[in-house]
């Protein structure tokens, strides 16, 4: 490149072509210099000079920010040649696909295992983690529900094991059911309902004495979706999904869709609902767990994630859970439990044996029944204490028992917008309209997509 | 959007040195004369190459994957046209659709009257007005997302609180499917005028007074003026600011995602906001991608279609 400015050389005799076309390629070149700056260089895959190796740890959990940080505090202490970053993001599910769209899988995951997980394990963004030591110390049950989302597939001729894999490990599981304020039901005299009528009940005895029944957060659309989980999951008939996927994209005309199967459900949602206090519009998730934690309702539909949420606003709020009772047989109630955390490995991660480290440092029992017990989570383990917390007790005998169904939202693709429109449906109350337009939506996803879900 | 840039001419300025042509010319040219200085090359070439690798490459590439079901990660394979042909069937499209062309004129109507009402006050001899130019503008130095997240707030906490302790029924309208769109267009309609404000100012400054005082010895009444001067005068400016305000409403986003996330269900879910969940958040990259392609001929139509309309309807002098 020329060294001289080019406004001060204008009375030189002007160049030839060539010269001419040389400097507009230096140009084009420096400006590629420049772009090639812009873009960055990727990191090296090797230790750098000081010989320590740098995780990228994506952490889907803003709740559990600082149980991370403390675990890689002590992780880091044991083994000094491994430095863990941690990358937490408020809005984890769309983070993750945008990393994915430019190729950028982390070292390290935690994931929530959902319908979103398994769309990308199925993908084969996963490593494979069947042979990892700790993966022999989960209960076989919890590892069956990642199983069951699908997960890679790949014969070994493209790089995968020719069996379906382990693309997660399950670190902390969940439990949805109502949580509700023992204070305030032993103030009004009510006892945990066993059945439909005694909730409704217990709901018309609440609010007769002017306390909310339910405090509801529609502000936030997927805050719909625990009472849809549960009353559904418990109310579909057996294997209705797999009915539904084999019926392609033509749903309506069907012997299930979700019109003729999920009515009751649905009412019974819409039921729910009527409860909530006058503004359940325009309040938020995190104004719930506030008012909760306050003592402004009796009950809350929400899972065992709220608790420490709860827990956060109000240490010694008074909290308790039950299952929903959704039928008049006390004997149906069953608990509604998914992986609320997996462990994942990207599958071309550089630092393989570094992360894997990592994760079996992560399972180990010790992590697992501390991280449980600090966000009042059930552990995965197979030789697990049964958490002792108190909030969890009214579902602790469920997930131990086995009582226990996955969250059915996981088996509805996420390119259906579901939540919104369990909300649409618990602030008009139309549940013809809900059905319709769900079975509607199902049908053109299918129509669209040729690789169908493999879920349970 | 994809302008094929000019290449730069390798060939020495405007007269084109074919042999044939300079044989006419005097022999004797100075030298430098009729030749482009190379510093223009250094201005043009690297915005060119960096308009045609952030730029272009994407755009080409997006319309590329519109053509299969790639997922957005993982493996895809070619569909033909069937992603277009299915975006004709899915109601959710074409609700969004609508909602942003309705939600695109309300908005441009309205920040238009709005805005040229305040311009003429700001142009008019007021008092401190150069701290009013300085006030009505601060909206537009404000990101439209922060201000979605304050309006949000009020919508849901503030405003019916002073609408009930008025006597009046006081509801977040966010939370209504109904009306939810009419807080998006509040609040837009607030953000927006500032800057289409300045432009109807620097319309307004190009008028010769002369032309007023005319009118004004003529006993042409002040309607009368703006109907037959101002109005006619500031064309070119009413027509910029319509082309420009509705492409960008066009691809409102931003303050949807502040105030309702396209709630509540899926009552104001614009072009931009569907395409994106589609694309990023429900695993149907190439379809929405698809989609994306078709909006953006539907913006470059309409921008089109507007120019042509308005600019017959454009005065001078």
């Amino acid at each position: 490149m020329s060294p001289r400015s080019p406004f001060t050389d204008r009375n030189r005799p002007g160049p030839t072509n060539a010269k001419h076309r040389g400097r507009l390629a230096a140009a084009a070149l420096g400006t590629a210099v420049v772009l090639a700056g812009l873009t960055g260089c990727a990191p090296g895959s090797g230790p750098d000079a000081d010989g320590v190796t740098t995780l990228d740890f994506f952490q889907f959990k803003p709740e559990a920010v600082q149980d991370f940080a403390d675990i890689i505090t002590d992780f880091e202490a044991e083994n000094p040649d491994i430095r863990v970053v941690q990358n937490a993001v408020p809005d984890p599910d769309t983070a993750i696909r945008t990393l994915l769209v430019k190729n950028k899988v982390p070292d390290v995951l935690t994931l929530n295992v959902s319908g979103n997980f398994a769309e990308l394990a199925r993908a084969c963004v996963f490593a494979d983690l069947a042979d990892e030591p700790s993966a022999d110390t989960v209960n076989p049950a919890v590892q069956e529900i990642v199983q069951d989302l699908g997960s890679c597939d790949q014969s070994s001729a493209d790089g995968g094991s020719g069996s379906p894999e382990v693309n997660a490990l399950p670190f902390a599981n969940n439990a949805s059911g109502i949580i509700y304020n023992p204070d305030i039901f032993a103030a009004q005299g009510v006892e945990v309902p066993t059945t439909w009528t005694e909730l409704v009940a217990a709901a018309d005895t609440f609010e007769q004495a002017g306390i909310a029944p339910f405090y509801c957060t529609m502000k936030d659309a997927w805050t719909a979706g625990p009472a849809f989980v549960n009353l559904g999951g418990a109310l579909m008939p057996d294997g209705f999904f797999d009915d539904l996927r084999a019926e392609g994209s033509d749903v309506q005309d069907g012997a299930v869709s979700f019109n003729k199967d999920f009515g009751p459900a649905m009412e019974k949602e819409v039921q729910l609902f009527s409860y909530c206090q006058d503004d359940f519009a325009s309040r938020d998730y995190n104004a719930g767990n506030l008012a909760f934690a306050n003592g402004e309702s009796a009950m809350y539909l929400q899972g065992s994630y709220a608790i420490p949420a709860i827990r956060a606003n109000a240490p010694d709020a008074s909290i308790g859970t039950f299952p929903y009772p959704v039928t008049e047989n006390a004997d149906d109630r069953i608990a509604v439990s998914g992986v609320d955390v997996g462990l994942s490995i990207g599958r071309d991660s550089p630092h393989k044996e570094e992360a894997q480290r990592f994760v079996d440092y992560l399972m180990s029992p010790e992590v697992v029944q501390a991280y449980s017990e600090s966000q009042s989570t059930f552990s995965p383990l197979v030789d697990a204490e049964p958490n002792t917390d108190p909030a969890l007790a009214g579902l602790e005998p469920y997930f131990t028992s086995g009582r226990i169904i996955g969250f059915i939202d996981h088996q509805v693709p996420a390119s259906i917008p579901l939540v919104n429109m369990l909300q649409t449906l618990v602030i008009t109350g139309d549940v013809d309209e809900f059905l319709t337009d769900l079975d509607d939506e199902w049908s053109k996803v299918a129509a669209r997509t040729t690789t169908q879900r493999e879920g349970k | 959007m994809t302008a094929t840039a000019p290449r730069p001419t390798t060939d020495a300025g405007p007269e084109g040195p074919t042999r044939a042509s300079s044989t006419k010319r005097a022999p004797t040219r100075r030298a430098g004369q009729g030749r482009t200085p190379r510093a223009f090359y250094w201005m043009v070439v690297p915005a060119v190459v960096i308009f045609f690798g952030l730029h272009t490459i994407p755009v080409v590439t997006g319309m590329f994957f519109s053509l299969t079901n790639y997922a957005g990660y993982g493996t895809w394979s070619f569909v033909g046209l069937s992603n277009y042909l299915n975006l004709f069937r899915d109601d959710r499209v074409i609700a969004s659709y609508l909602f942003t062309f309705g939600f695109a004129v309300v908005s441009t109507i309205a920040v238009n009257v709005i805005s040229l009402a305040i311009a003429l006050g700001l142009n008019s001899r007021i008092k401190f007005r150069t701290a009013f130019r300085g006030i009505f503008f601060i909206p537009y130095v404000l990101a439209i997302l922060i201000i979605g997240y304050v309006f949000n707030y009020l919508f849901a906490n503030s405003f019916p609180t002073i609408l009930q302790s008025m006597g009046l029924p006081g509801a977040n309208i966010l939370a209504d499917p109904q009306w939810a769109w009419v807080g998006i267009v509040i609040t837009t309609v607030w953000q927006a005028c500032a800057f289409n404000v300045i432009l109807y100012l620097a319309g307004l400054q190009t008028i010769p007074a002369e032309l007023y005082e005319a009118a004004g010895i003529d006993g042409a009444s002040s309607w009368r003026q703006f109907r037959s001067i101002t109005f006619p005068l500031i064309g070119a400016y009413f027509t910029i600011n319509m082309v420009l305000s509705f492409k960008s409403f066009l691809q409102v986003f931003d303050q949807i995602v502040a105030l309702t996330n396209g709630g509540p269900g899926t009552s104001t879910e614009s072009i931009a906001l569907v395409i994106f969940r589609g694309g990023f958040q429900g695993g149907e990259y190439g379809y929405q991608m698809a989609n994306a392609v078709l909006y953006l001929f539907v913006i470059i139509l309409v921008s089109f279609i507007q120019l042509r309309f308005l600019q017959r309807r454009e005065a001078s002098f």
